[in-house]
């Protein structure tokens, strides 16, 4: 049967359904909610490009801090800090929302919010005025817009190492890489969160992350990939996003001739997704020839996932020498561990020298690169990771398709899996969603437990 | 931007959906492709299109590219073969031509086609029936909605604005709006009343504030910061067209999203109670009996002599009505939200224990508000759809069953 992507989206609220059923009251105030995660955070900075990316980030950024706009739940951009904005010729002028003050008592001005945007972006061109932000540049409304919904340009006081924010959670105590307690900022703009306070627990394995829910020590909780059929059949709450994260192999240098370009499209077709889906995976996800998921381009079909091992020894035989490559993974995961094993058995049917390698300077390696809730953001970052000029980053969809096809032509990376971001919660904790970008909303979450 | 539309009482009437510009389109960038050559042509459904859709745009796209000069052949090697599918994204259809010509590599067009809210009907026919009537639908959060003049003019109470409408040939033209003033952001899960007025044209409650608009003239808003009881239950005194009177208040908590407990119940006498999300009230011989949804999640019924706490499975918001069936007074209850949908039932106490009188009325979204209307014999739920995004109002009034 097919699952086509819109009752993929259903099948996914229903998931979702099955965490906040049972809602027969209205919200309650109160109570301390307790995450564990993965990411070990060495800095709460989101403008810090020394922090790798993860969903654990982003959702620790949301808690603390705000961006000038965000997209809604139909992909369309919606005022959050920024009331508004007008564009001409190449400036977009925003207007800053009042009554908005910092976690530090003091008012969020154009000035605070043009200096958070140069930080984060030095080389854009930000101006501040009395009641707006100007920010000139070669780019379109709809470019610098859903760029200004990224994690990175959640607005940021900065002062003297600290950081201070608009959302609904401020900081109460950080130890880096290890805990943070946030505690609900009564006077948030947005209303005060049901929540009295978050207690976040970093650096901590999914395995770990269960036994603590297992014993009642949390209340929220990551989940790999392959463990969601077996939690789902347990009975417990799980939601999971949209697939989002894209695993893919990376090379860590484009190809320097068409031999070698066919070679790598030889390692491409010689990958059996589906076979690493189903086994490994226990079914999450979806095999991917394709950057963007099908649910957020709608074309991702048009580039293979399938296995062509004929092809692909067609391609290796043309080659004059093969090269010995050596594929890097994380050698901490043990999914990364099974999943490198299998695609180098790949590699060998199809007659490509593969070696699975714990050096941290290998050929390629075996990446998970959270992709944005927005397809040109998502493109965009991937091309700047890779090197890969982009002509456009906005533009119509045969406009994104050509975009990425383009990134898929330099051969730096070759897409295997698109997996959904997936967390369980202890049947105590209501309200909680699972954002399609992989990012869990407890704005409006809230304790069955708390008292008001 | 407000998006809005007034229904009241009309059907929504179901509409065919027009595929030809699409369907044009991406004729035309096929044919730019192959030129005017036979090709073999192939469809696949990767989308949520039903089979119905699915064979109109095939023919429809088949039509356009005959329009345009293309042949169609089988199994000929050398004619260009295309393969249409019909995909989606997040936000619309996706419909891909696949353009594979001998010699060359597959060439890929597309266009973006938005995807059309359905719709869904209603059901529904029981003893005592609860009707359920769309007022008002708008993108823009509604807490409230008070019909001020029936089928001429109507207020809306969203978190920042009242906005005053008057229908003219069925269509809302906008008569007045006035901003809500408040020092303080407001708390989340925010409610709030809008209640047509005796001598001016209604008052507004929300946590904190109360406002009254201006008696003649133009439409403004009086607002300060005071902690008002807002009124719960309303009965008329007769038939159509008598006044109402206001049979209990209660004070709302200012920073969160429940009444504290404190009612003021008819006699203006204060009453002690839990605190709670909603209440309802049924009149008896001298005395009368409530039911509140309490905050911890219970149902609470409470007459003279006890609180007795229940083990009812109703959601969080409760109203009651006095109207011309059964008993005179039926109390409405959301139920638990399950699955994203919720529904409200129409219940009498005969004794002290409710029991349902009515089906179920069902909503696509979870019910943040219900409210009886200040004539006492209807009620206004809020909802908002899921597959629209907007909020949206209906009334809800017993009709006696036959």
């Amino acid at each position: 049967m097919k699952l086509f992507a819109w009752q993929w989206l259903a099948a996914s609220s229903l998931l979702l359904a099955a965490v906040v059923a049972s809602g027969e009251t209205r919200p309650r105030y109160g109570g301390t909610l307790r995450i564990e995660m993965r990411a070990a955070l060495s800095s709460l900075d989101p403008a810090d490009r020394n922090v790798p990316d993860s969903f654990g980030r982003r959702n620790v950024t949301a808690l603390i801090f705000d961006t000038l706009v965000t997209f809604d739940d139909t992909a369309h951009i919606k005022p959050a800090l920024a009331e508004s904005w007008q564009a001409a010729g190449q400036e977009l002028r925003l207007h800053i929302r009042h009554d908005v003050k910092f976690h530090d008592g003091t008012s969020l001005t154009a000035e605070t919010v043009a200096a958070s945007l140069r930080f984060a972006n030095p080389s854009w061109k930000v101006m501040a005025e009395p009641d707006s932000v100007t920010i000139q540049g070669d780019f379109s409304e709809e470019e610098l817009l859903a760029q200004l919904t990224l994690s990175r340009n959640a607005i940021v006081k900065r002062d003297a190492g600290k950081v201070s924010g608009t959302g609904p959670f401020h900081i109460v105590d950080w130890q880096s890489g290890s805990r943070l307690t946030l505690a609900a900022e009564d006077n948030c703009w947005r209303g005060r969160p049901f929540l009295d306070s978050i207690a976040v627990e970093m650096g901590k394995s999914y395995h770990d992350q269960m036994t603590s829910l297992q014993l009642g020590r949390v209340d929220l909780i990551e989940v790999s990939p392959e463990q969601v059929r077996r939690i789902s059949q347990e009975g417990r709450g799980i939601a999971s996003s949209m697939p989002i994260e894209l695993v893919a192999l990376v090379f860590a240098r484009e190809a320097l001739s068409p031999e070698e370009q066919a070679l790598r499209s030889a390692l491409a077709l010689s990958v059996d997704r589906t076979a690493i889906r189903d086994v490994l995976l226990q079914g999450a996800g979806e095999a991917a020839g394709s950057i963007l998921p099908i649910w957020m381009s709608g074309y991702g079909f048009v580039f293979s996932s399938g296995v062509d091992l004929s092809k692909a020894r067609q391609l290796r035989g043309q080659a004059a020498t093969i090269p010995n490559w050596r594929l890097g993974y994380d050698t901490g995961d043990p999914l990364d561990r099974l999943l490198a094993e299998r695609i180098a058995l790949n590699a060998h049917d199809a007659g490509l020298a593969l070696q699975t390698t714990s050096s941290p300077s290998p050929d390629l390696w075996i990446a998970h690169l959270p992709l944005e809730g927005d397809a040109w953001n998502s493109l965009g970052k991937l091309a700047d990771q890779m090197g890969v000029p982009l002509t456009k980053r906005h533009g119509s969809l045969e406009e994104l398709y050509a975009a990425e096809q383009a990134i898929l032509k330099s051969g730096r990376i070759i897409p295997l899996l698109h997996l959904p971001a997936s967390y369980v919660a202890s049947p105590g904790l209501r309200n909680w969603r699972v954002r399609s970008e992989g990012t869990v909303s407890l704005d409006d979450a809230w304790l069955e437990s708390a008292r008001q | 931007m407000l998006i809005s539309v007034l229904v009241l009482g009309l059907a929504i009437a179901a509409h065919a959906v027009d595929w030809s510009a699409p369907e044009h389109e991406l004729a035309h960038k096929i044919v730019a492709l192959t030129g005017n050559a036979a090709i073999s042509l192939s469809f696949e459904n990767r989308s949520s299109l039903g089979r119905r859709d699915a064979e109109i745009i095939q023919n429809g796209l088949r039509g356009s590219l005959v329009a345009m000069g293309v042949q169609f052949v089988q199994n000929d090697p050398a004619a260009a073969k295309v393969v249409i599918s019909f995909s989606e994204n997040v936000t619309s259809y996706v419909w891909v031509a696949q353009v594979q010509k001998t010699g060359s590599d597959t060439a890929v067009v597309m266009v973006q086609v938005p995807r059309a809210a359905s719709i869904r009907s209603a059901r529904e026919s029981v003893p005592i029936n609860l009707r359920k009537v769309l007022l008002w639908s708008q993108a823009e959060q509604i807490l409230d909605v008070a019909v001020l003049e029936e089928n001429v003019r109507v207020a809306v109470l969203s978190p920042e604005k009242v906005f005053v409408y008057r229908i003219r040939g069925g269509n809302p033209a906008l008569e007045g709006a006035a901003e809500i003033s408040h020092s303080t952001p407001w708390p989340r899960d925010l409610r709030g009343r809008i209640v047509p007025a005796g001598d001016h044209m209604l008052d507004v409650y929300l946590p904190g504030i109360a406002c009254h608009s201006s008696a003649g003239g133009a439409f403004i808003l009086n607002c300060r910061e005071e902690n008002d009881p807002w009124p719960l239950i309303f009965a008329s005194s007769g038939g159509a067209g008598t006044s109402s009177q206001v049979m209990a208040q209660a004070f709302f908590e200012a920073s969160r999203n429940f009444f504290t407990g404190v009612e003021t119940p008819p006699g203006g006498w204060l009453k002690i109670v839990p605190q709670f999300y909603s209440a309802a009230l049924i009149p008896r011989d001298g005395d009368a009996l409530w039911l509140f949804a309490s905050v911890n999640g219970s149902i609470h019924i409470v007459d003279g002599a006890a609180d007795r706490v229940t083990n009812l499975k109703w959601g969080s918001d409760l109203t009651s009505l006095r109207t011309s069936c059964g008993a005179g007074w039926q109390v409405l209850a959301t139920s638990p939200v399950e699955d994203g949908s919720d529904s409200v039932r129409a219940y009498e106490v005969p004794e002290r224990d409710p029991v349902a009188v009515s089906a179920a009325v069902d909503f696509s979204g979870p019910i943040s508000a219900l409210w009886a209307e200040a004539k006492g014999d209807s009620a206004v739920a809020i909802a908002r759809n899921p597959e629209t995004g907007n909020y949206e109002a209906f009334r809800l009034a017993v009709a006696c069953g036959q």
